[in-house]
């Protein structure tokens, strides 16, 4: 299987090609174009009940489509994310990564799609009260609107809510504050997520909550 | 006339520069700005082939009702194109090859030697795909120029390739085309989202657009107000 990302930063989309019986799996409606011959066929997202879980907790689709390639040779298929933004690609080896809701556009299928217990306090942060994790081994693709910051904290660090894409599975997240409570409301940060441990974690560059904050008072 | 497109491909926009008495046609709404001695004339459809029907097929098709024509006289002059949704656009050669078909919508500008025909369309497959699947019939000579919601990449069909109808540009009309179910059963294509989708038959090219305006709608929509 070769992939390449192409487009980014801004229009990110995924070209995968195929070998002979290679499949992809990817979110519902992911794919935006394929070859003709390649088979398409909608699973229940790890299982019915895993499916049901993760499309009532985790934000994610309740189907996902697996593309198998059951020709003699190399078939394209391209992937693509709702929203404008950047895509990015990580290796498992067996190790877990966590995402965000929505976050998760495509994965080979050696990765574990589960869904974990991610507390109230990520609730509160927009960011949903579970969190979808991968693990095993494989590739796996994730987006976001807007491009993609990617930092290695050691000790605290704090991104503000619906910010947070990726991160680590030792990293513990709290939630909190931006400031004081006059600072936190009046200067429009509110709520901050508080991120304590070593590791890897992942930022968009922008938000569709901060978007739709922007538009909705434009409607009428 | 001389197109150039700047700003690739997040936020493009089109700069047509006109000789004295040159013409450009544009999907109404489309121009940014112009020069101060341009000269518009807005009609229902192509110039000189105005009529209500043209008019009422451009309604039916998801475009704006009228076309605005930018004629540069008295000297040179230009006009810059834009569009709503951030993304690419795209200069066309319309020659000696094939019609080119472009998705209502993706349409912004185009020569006066370039011919616009809104009536292509078996209204039976349009409806059914329950998407502006819409087109406009370029023919003749001249630059057309398009735009799309994200990247436009290209594909070459050989056979037969499948594109979701919402990320459609346009296409040579030497393909044909079907909307059929994406995967192997109709539960399937439905239940995995994707739908109908386009299937493309023969050799051409395909232009695709990266990203499709209706999922970001889906994504977005749930956090708007409601009215």
């Amino acid at each position: 299987m070769q992939s390449t990302i192409e487009g980014a930063p801004a229009f990110a989309y995924i070209n995968v090609d195929l070998e002979p019986g290679e499949t992809v799996i990817a979110e519902s409606d992911a794919m935006s174009s394929m070859a003709a011959d390649l088979d398409m066929v909608a699973k229940f997202n790890g299982g019915f009940f895993g499916g049901l879980a993760k499309a009532f907790l985790g934000g994610e689709s309740l189907f996902v489509n697996h593309f198998t390639n059951n020709t003699s040779s190399t078939r394209r298929v391209s992937l693509v994310q709702g929203t404008p933004g950047n895509t990015r690609q990580i290796d498992l080896n067996g190790n877990t990564f966590c995402l965000q809701p929505g976050a998760y556009i495509a994965s080979t299928p050696g990765v574990n799609l589960g869904v974990k217990w991610a507390g109230f306090k990520s609730w509160f942060a927009k960011e949903g009260l579970f969190k979808l994790t991968v693990s095993g081994q494989g590739s796996v693709w994730y987006g976001a609107y807007g491009g993609l910051l990617e930092k290695e904290v050691d000790g605290e660090y704090i991104v503000d809510t619906s910010h947070l894409v990726a991160y680590e599975p030792q990293m513990q997240l709290k939630i909190q504050l931006a400031g004081g409570l006059f600072s936190s409301l009046a200067g429009g940060e509110g709520f901050v997520t508080r991120i304590e441990g070593k590791g890897k974690i992942i930022i968009q560059t922008r938000s569709l909550s901060g978007l739709a904050d922007w538009l909705n008072p434009r409607l009428w | 006339m001389q197109i150039e497109i700047t700003h690739q491909p997040g936020n493009s926009a089109a700069r047509v520069s006109l000789q004295a008495g040159e013409t450009i046609t544009a999907e109404g709404g489309a121009m940014i700005a112009m020069s101060g001695h341009m000269q518009v004339e807005t009609t229902t459809h192509k110039r000189d082939k105005g009529s209500i029907m043209g008019a009422l097929k451009r309604l039916v098709t998801g475009e704006s009702l009228f076309l605005n024509h930018f004629t540069s006289n008295g000297g040179p002059g230009e006009v810059i194109f834009g569009t709503a949704l951030t993304g690419d656009m795209m200069e066309f050669q319309m020659g000696s090859g094939p019609a080119l078909m472009v998705q209502a919508g993706s349409y912004v500008a185009s020569a006066p030697s370039v011919d616009m025909d809104m009536s292509w369309q078996g209204f039976g497959k349009a409806l059914f795909s329950g998407e502006s699947m819409f087109w406009i019939k370029l023919t003749g000579t001249g630059p057309v120029i398009i735009n799309s919601f994200g990247a436009i990449y290209p594909i070459q069909v050989n056979g037969e390739y499948i594109v979701d109808t919402g990320h459609i540009v346009a296409f040579e009309e030497s393909l044909n085309f079907e909307i059929t179910k994406a995967g192997k059963s109709w539960m399937s294509s439905f239940l995995g989202g994707e739908g109908m989708v386009c299937k493309f038959i023969g050799q051409g090219t395909v232009w695709c657009q990266s990203h499709n305006a209706g999922s970001f709608g889906t994504a977005l929509g749930p956090s708007l107000k409601s009215h």
